[in-house]
């Protein structure tokens, strides 16, 4: 695969995206909901491809590819079951939709921080998820960066793909806000499931089809096939890993703040089908081309080559290489300027709006689009420096943020839930999870995220019981869900 | 007074889908070395969940 032809793949890949969000600009956006949500009138398809592009980073093909070389079947098991969680915008979602178009909510801590009746609320979590976001982007970034100078073996350097990254991610951003996410997302959706598809379909098929293929995977590598199989996952493993995962959909603001978006619950329901079967395809898919590297490529000592080596090999033509190549760097630009998009609006909406200044919408849109290169050159900054906090924050984003879990739960389902309570889930269970990332610390066995989750439960529940509720609040907000509720489906 | 009985029933239902996931496979499924065992058991888990999903969004209405 030469560095020209990859770089043609690069240029192609550039011009059609900008393309595409240079046209998805409608009228000027001029106040937050139309800059962040797209003026809550996004389509269902749109927003199921961008769903999709945005929660499958090149975590997928690099790292799910290279977890399944390590661990086998496990990978495929720890993937499923955050595809099992994803049942949660099934209820979340229609009540997310319903109190942000009544109380024009535009962040999910927003709309905590008015539930609970506090503004420190929605200040603490977004810069809890400014935290934990910003290190993942720089490693998504530093993805670009690996995945080019490893295929053209340093021609293209590691600051060069990162740069280019980084550039993308805020052009894509900056043209019309979501709009132009969305649409720039739904294209590269789309690549990374074709192609992905396509390139394992051809890889299987130059392996004897799928009954050669998995004969070969039980007679050859048996313990690929089974847990713990080779020991990586252990259940403790495999739990620890999971758990964070299976709350993703709602404490990762940057798809929890798509459940704002759709024109319609019909949308919205679109969005939620739409996603589970691209998820489960492409989940597949990924687990496939792991597969395949343990056949092809036993033995490798470094799992995150496992994907390089295959782009390589003989078995898949270079054109195809190349577009796969490109997929993959569109799946982590598709991931980061999504996570862009939504911090610069937890940013402006939370922690500029919550300062108590006079700040309309006007400003905080300002600030909102002042932020966003910030944010980009501060992800591009900790890529570039690649400290071990950084590594440690980025490993514990989903650890971290599952500690608003409870807060998430409490806000539709307690009355008796307290900004207390909120303050002290998020802030000392999040500092809990550092702790245990950086010392890593495991009592007994099970990881960060875990013992995140059940001290913020504990501390939601133990907190709110001893403080005084926004009881008049929390019924107004509790009893306009449950009728909207009831209108809005059939048997509730 | 918050979930109606369809949300409560079909959650639970997935609640121990999700259980099985975990159980089966580190269990019953531990020395099934063939594509039937792991793989093809979260396949399905997976296939039952959007069927589940489906049932629970097909009602929303505008």
């Amino acid at each position: 695969m030469s560095t020209s032809l990859i770089w043609w793949g690069i240029v192609i890949y550039i011009v059609i995206s900008l393309y595409i969000a240079y046209i998805s600009r409608e009228e000027q956006q001029k106040n937050m909901a139309g800059y962040f949500l797209g003026n809550r009138k996004m389509n269902g398809f749109v927003s199921a491809l961008s769903y999709s592009a945005t929660t499958y980073s090149a975590f997928m093909m690099v790292g799910l590819a290279g977890l399944t070389y390590r661990g086998g079947v496990g990978a495929f098991g720890f993937e499923i079951i955050y595809f099992m969680g994803v049942t949660l915008v099934a209820f979340f979602g229609p009540r997310f939709w319903l109190v942000g178009k009544k109380y024009g909510y535009v962040t999910p801590s927003e709309m905590l921080g008015d539930r609970y009746d506090n503004k420190k609320v929605a200040t603490i979590i977004s810069l809890s998820s400014c935290l934990f976001l910003i290190p993942y982007s720089a490693v998504q970034l530093a993805g670009v960066g690996y995945l080019l100078e490893g295929m053209t073996d340093g021609e293209i350097s590691f600051t060069t793909g990162a740069i280019i990254a980084t550039i993308l991610a805020i052009v894509f951003t900056y043209f019309a806000g979501i709009r132009s996410v969305m649409w720039t997302d739904s294209l590269q959706a789309l690549m990374m499931i074709i192609s992905s598809t396509i390139v394992v379909l051809l890889l299987v098929n130059g392996l004897g089809g799928f009954g050669k293929f998995f004969g070969t995977l039980s007679t050859e590598h048996p313990k690929s096939l089974v847990v713990p199989g080779n020991g990586y996952f252990s259940f403790t493993t495999f739990l620890s890993l999971t758990i964070p995962w299976i709350f993703f959909s709602i404490s990762n603001p940057q798809v929890s703040q798509r459940m704002y978006m759709p024109a319609s619950l019909k949308s919205l329901r679109r969005m939620v089908l739409g996603f589970l079967v691209f998820g489960l395809i492409y989940t597949i898919v990924s687990v496939m081309w792991g597969y395949s590297a343990i056949m092809l490529f036993p033995g490798l000592d470094n799992p995150d080559v496992a994907t390089p080596n295959l782009l390589s090999s003989d078995l898949i033509p270079p054109v195809l290489g190349v577009i796969v190549m490109v997929s993959i760097m569109a799946a982590a630009i598709s991931t980061i300027d999504s996570i862009l998009l939504t911090l610069s609006s937890l940013f402006a909406r939370d922690v500029y709006g919550g300062t108590g200044k006079r700040s309309n919408e006007e400003k905080q849109l300002k600030v909102g689009k002042f932020i966003i290169p910030v944010i980009a050159i501060l992800a591009y900054a900790f890529a570039q420096l690649q400290l071990n906090l950084i590594a440690v924050l980025s490993v514990a984003a989903s650890s971290g943020l599952i500690v608003s879990v409870p807060a998430i739960i409490g806000a539709f389902f307690w009355r008796r839930g307290t900004a207390a309570g909120v303050i002290s889930s998020v802030s000392i269970g999040g500092l809990l999870v550092i702790i245990l990332e950086i010392t890593k610390f495991k009592p007994f066995g099970l990881g960060s995220g875990v013992w995140g989750l059940v001290s913020a439960i504990i501390l939601f529940i133990t907190v709110s019981l001893v403080t005084k509720a926004p009881e008049q609040k929390a019924n107004e907000f509790l009893e306009y869900v449950r009728t909207a509720m009831q209108k809005h489906t059939k048997s509730a | 007074r918050l979930m109606s009985k369809k949300e409560l029933l079909w959650g639970g239902l997935c609640i121990c889908l999700i259980l099985l996931a975990y159980i089966i496979p580190f269990t019953i499924l531990k020395n099934i070395t063939f594509w039937y065992g792991s793989f093809l058991l979260w396949i399905i888990l997976a296939l039952l969940i959007i069927g589940i999903n489906y049932i629970l969004v097909k009602d929303w209405r505008d």
